[in-house]
């Protein structure tokens, strides 16, 4: 082994480097030659920032810079000249970038304030271009709202601001249907008023005339001569107690906030209560304060559809309702209240706030809890040169995501956007949901900005995009998705790398984006890197992933390098230590689990596959001497002819009993309750439940009652077969006029 | 659509009804007479929907069919002629909370309420609407009306109408917004009964002409149909009928009919052979007029008022 290579085995085995070769990494300002390009956000369209606006669809209030310039420029540019729709789209572009220029360097603040900076910035530097181009440009931007940046407050930001467009929809419909019931309730109060003795008097009958016609009408007259109308059935006091404590409930409830137009009465004595917490503790305690006050609400809202609609009787719903919500409220009933909300930071997650954590999401409760992590490189409380490598946080989704009944989202900071959607079904469903976020946003432990930072946690695995949907079906492959990820199918993305060589010629190279390319972003593990110069560069220098997937027997006879570029994106290659790609292995054994949870190479399907395979090649190799082909195993003809024996027994049975000529009888399905029948015989003849003829007692009548009968039936569906009593006078003119109903 | 527990609980307590919940008084029309399938049908329905009685209604307008709200144990409104449908709408518009059916014949509803019956099809309001069609006017004791056959001998057309009969259920499906339309024969109650339970579950203006015998005046009128099942066309569908198997073996004529497809439906109308049973067209998707012009908003004292001050705001003369 040559001595350059021997000092590279040495770092690799024990992180240590004994010369001056290979080099520290301190200082170098490296990172991974993948990621050379995304130096300058800035200069690049995607989807940050966000515009948090407040109106619209839940989905609509969330939206991205780019595509709202998109769709302002398609706008502004639909029947403009060629010649001054490319000068809008240069200016819309040019101004899009100083907008995200602002917002990267610091600014926070309204979409039409950060515009304005920008315009000003530009005309400044003389890149307006004419001012009329601007106003049409600003003019067709109809979408208002705060900036939101990739940092280290967006998550609970975006989150927040879901919660809040979910809650208000449902507040909404809550108000509605509150306003609804006090009125309605308010108007059987006033109506019961109206029907007594003070409501007939004369002071109110006058009263309710006004002052214009007073004098016209004898209110004392009007009021005796009312007094005699007594309505029939009386309002009971229970009731009328009952509804005005349904009208205090409904009024004093403080779940939501007072509808606008609800008039004065209608209004809420007491603020709303909060629903958004800090922490798991608060927000348990502060359900379970409320339930008793929920649990009233709740018992109030549906006694009252019932008094509305006149159907609440007391001697069946008093004991129903005297029992509610001893057993809790379902899911379904809670699901019309405000849902809490919960953010909490991972590094606040120790000892009680993460047994709360756990408490709250096997509750089965509307808390919805947005997890961030701001480090998910973190160092090991358990000593020097231990990684935790994100274990903290896929410990708590992957527990949630045992539960069973959570529903759980996992996805950088830098994908939220993209994850709107899922982020607002896990708001919308009844019961707990669990977001973990990695925001990217750790500090100075890295020179990436956030939003890097956490798209490369992504890329690299290290913090993997998935969501466990309860409600979305009874198993794994409908409930568990991945597809999130770039190439789920591989342990590790790979992406082209497109260099200048020395030669200035352009080389290409595919990539693996691995775990150890995310560590080595992290200034912490510097000590585990180590630079290699160009002049040492050999064919020992092997990828990460190569490294990763070779089985080392004795002293390796190659080493991990990472392609890397420094501050001038000059291309270097940086040697890894054996710990960073002991962690890589880690994490690819957690990502296969992922996988086998998402389907993708699942070890049970392949092992029942190899079994099946291996079952079918030794039938093949049994039938082979026999000379018959192996397709006919797989071709019975038995199916079809089997499905048809199986209608033929249901037909038959539909085909009703065999009738005898002789039998007296109905077809009772066809009769058209015409009353023809009963009319000559009520007794011989009646109606089923259905209102449908039948043959009730043949002794009621005589048989030519039955013949009668017969003539009558208007579709012709009774048959009066023989006759019971051979005495009965002219049988046999009655037995011909019969013949033609056999 | 999972239920929740209180929902599931309140069912248990809900009342079960009876036929003769929905019962009120002995029919007056004579024996025989299709309007008792028509209306043992409807009740049939009452009880299997478990409608209350006391938030039903029962239009009518003037003939033997209009009879019909007498006989039913829920509110009821008999009437004048031709006028059923706009008294339903006025009911359906002040208490939209309340089912309402409107049964109609064919002088009241072809002749005298000709432009009601148009214009109700294109308001599309959420009623059902049963036409009795006995080809008659019964109740007045013959004469003919609209869709007498050409050639009925009456009262008013001794020697035979000269006109062609008016085709009630062609009419319907010309006329815009129409949502539903059916036809039925009281001679096969199984299928009546899946009509009319098909007309009420549609959300929209659902139109129903029965054919239904006279014996009195008309006795022989149907006999074609009546003894000859062939020239009944059952028309089955996956979203439309499902005959039995008892059904199908006395009425083999069946044709396989997309309720959704207007233009067959219209030519399946226009058959002077056959008569076509069931449901010929259904669209859930036309809007109701109720829908349409009733504001998201709560008729508060407030609103009331505030609507009433800008009214006679109108006429003050400011000084």
């Amino acid at each position: 082994m040559e001595a350059d290579t021997q000092a590279h085995v040495a770092f690799f085995l024990t992180g240590r480097r004994t010369d001056a070769e290979p080099e520290p990494v301190e200082g170098l300002g490296l990172r991974p030659a993948l990621l050379a390009g995304y130096r300058d956000l800035a200069a690049l369209r995607y989807d940050f920032p966000l515009v948090l606006t407040a109106r619209g669809g839940e989905l609509e209030r969330v939206q991205s810079l780019s595509a709202i310039f998109d769709e302002a420029l398609t706008r502004v540019c639909t029947g403009a000249g060629a010649a001054d729709a490319a000068a809008l789209r240069h200016l819309g572009l040019r101004l899009e970038r100083e907008i995200r220029g602002l917002v990267v360097g610091g600014f926070r603040g309204l979409l039409s304030a950060a515009w304005s900076a920008a315009a000003a910035a530009m005309e400044s530097k003389g890149e307006a271009g004419p001012a009329d181009r601007l106003r049409r440009l600003r003019a067709a931007v109809t979408v208002e709202g705060e900036l939101a940046d990739c940092d280290e407050a967006l998550p609970a930001r975006l989150v927040r601001h879901a919660w809040a467009a979910v809650q208000s929809r449902k507040a909404a419909s809550f108000q509605r249907r509150l306003e609804r019931l006090v009125l309605r309730l308010g108007e059987i109060l006033e109506a019961d008023f109206e029907r007594s003795e003070a409501g007939r008097s004369a002071a109110r009958l006058k009263a309710s005339v006004g002052g214009g016609f007073a004098g016209a009408f004898d209110f004392d007259s009007l009021s005796r001569t009312l007094a005699t109308a007594r309505p029939r059935v009386a309002f009971s006091e229970s009731r009328r107690r009952r509804i005005s404590d349904l009208l205090a409930t409904l009024r004093s409830q403080r779940f939501f906030s007072a509808p606008k137009s609800g008039g004065a009465d209608s209004g809420v004595a007491e603020k709303p209560f909060e629903f958004q917490f800090a922490s798991c503790g608060e927000a348990l305690a502060s359900l379970r304060g409320r339930m008793p006050a929920l649990v009233a609400l709740a018992r109030a809202i549906v006694v009252a559809e019932l008094e509305i609609e006149g159907l609440y009787s007391e001697a069946r719903h008093d004991g129903l309702f005297r029992g509610f919500g001893d057993n809790g409220l379902d899911p379904q009933d809670l699901a019309a209240f405000p849902d809490y909300l919960v953010c909490v930071n991972a590094s606040c997650l120790h000892g009680d706030e993460h047994a709360q954590l756990l408490e709250v999401l096997s509750s089965g409760l509307p808390i919805k809890v947005l997890l961030q992590i701001d480090d998910i490189l973190e160092e090991s409380p358990y000593g020097e040169g231990n990684l935790t490598t994100g274990t903290r946080s896929r410990q708590v989704a992957s527990m949630a995501m045992g539960l069973n009944e959570v529903y759980v989202l996992q996805a950088p900071a830098s994908h939220l956007y993209r994850f709107r959607e899922p982020i607002l079904r896990g708001l919308r469903l009844a019961g707990p949901a669990l977001f973990s976020v990695y925001s990217g946003a750790s500090g100075a432990t890295s020179d990436l900005p956030p939003y890097v930072l956490a798209a490369a946690a992504l890329e690299s695995r290290a913090f993997p995009a998935f969501a466990y949907d309860p409600s979305a079906g009874p198993n794994w492959a409908s409930r568990f998705t991945l597809e999130a990820n770039p190439r789920l199918e591989l342990d590790w993305p790979v992406q082209p790398l497109v260099y200048e060589d020395e030669q200035h010629q352009r080389v290409t190279v595919d990539l693996a984006f691995t775990l150890v390319d995310f560590v080595a972003c992290d200034r912490r593990y510097a000590r585990h890197l180590a630079r290699v110069p160009r002049a040492k560069w050999n064919s020992h220098l092997i990828p990460v992933d190569e490294a990763l997937s070779r089985e080392r027997k004795g002293l390796p006879d190659s080493v991990p390098c990472l392609w890397m570029v420094d501050e001038r994106d000059v291309l270097q290659r940086v040697l890894a230590d054996e710990r960073l790609l002991r962690e890589a292995r880690r994490c690819r054994e957690m990502w296969h689990s992922l996988q086998e949870l998402a389907g993708v190479h699942n070890s049970h399907a392949e092992a029942l596959l190899a079994r099946e395979r291996r079952a079918w090649e030794a039938r093949a190799q049994q039938e082979l001497p026999a000379a018959v082909p192996i397709v006919t195993v797989a071709s019975a003809p038995a199916p079809a002819s089997s499905s048809a024996r199986g209608v033929a027994p249901a037909a038959e049975a539909n085909a009703g009993p065999e009738r005898s000529p002789d039998e007296s009888y109905i077809e009772t399905q066809r009769c058209s309750t015409c009353n023809e029948c009963t009319n000559i015989n009520n007794k011989m003849f009646a109606y089923d439940s259905n209102k449908q003829a039948y043959i009730a007692d043949l002794d009621a009548g005589t048989y030519a009652q039955l013949v009668e009968a017969a003539e009558s039936c208007q579709v012709a569906a009774i048959h009066p077969g023989k006759p019971r009593n051979p005495r009965e006078p002219d049988l046999d003119a009655l037995q011909k006029r019969a013949a033609a109903f056999r | 659509m999972t239920t929740n527990a209180t929902e599931c609980l309140l069912q248990l307590c809900d009342e079960q009804f009876q036929l003769e919940d929905y019962q009120s008084g002995v029919p007056r029309w004579c024996s025989g007479c299709g309007d008792n399938a028509i209306l043992a049908a409807v009740q049939r329905l009452c009880r299997d929907e478990a409608l209350r009685p006391e938030k039903t209604v029962f239009v009518s307008g003037i003939g033997c069919s209009s009879r019909f709200p007498h006989y039913m144990k829920t509110y009821g409104f008999h009437g004048i002629h031709g006028r059923a449908l706009p008294v339903a709408e006025g009911v359906k518009m002040a208490r939209p909370d309340l089912t309402v059916f409107v049964n109609t014949g064919d002088g009241d509803c072809c002749s005298i309420g000709a432009a009601h019956w148009i214009h109700a099809i294109r308001y599309n309001m959420n009623l059902t609407v049963f036409l009795h069609d006995n080809q008659i006017y019964g109740l007045t004791k013959k004469q003919a009306s609209p869709t007498s056959p050409i050639g009925t001998k009456s009262n008013t057309t001794p020697r035979g109408s000269y006109l062609e009969a008016l085709n009630p259920v062609s009419v319907t499906l010309g006329v815009q917004n129409v949502s539903f339309v059916a036809q039925a024969v009281d001679w096969i109650p199984e299928v009546l009964f899946d009509i009319v339970k098909a007309a009420y579950h549609h959300r929209g203006l659902s139109f129903v002409r029965i054919v239904q015998r006279c014996p009195e005046w008309l006795p022989k009128s149907f006999d074609p149909w009546l003894h000859d099942p062939n020239r009944v066309q059952i028309l089955a569908h996956a979203n439309g009928l499902h005959p039995s198997a008892a059904l199908s073996r006395t009425y083999k004529n069946q044709l396989e009919h997309d309720p959704s497809n207007i233009h067959r439906a219209r030519e399946l109308a226009g058959d002077s052979v056959n008569i076509p049973v069931g449901i010929l067209y259904r669209n859930p998707e036309v809007p109701c007029y109720e829908d349409l012009i009733r504001p998201d908003l709560l008729r508060t004292p407030e609103l009331t008022r505030s609507v009433l001050d800008s009214e006679m705001d109108k006429y003050t003369i400011w000084p």
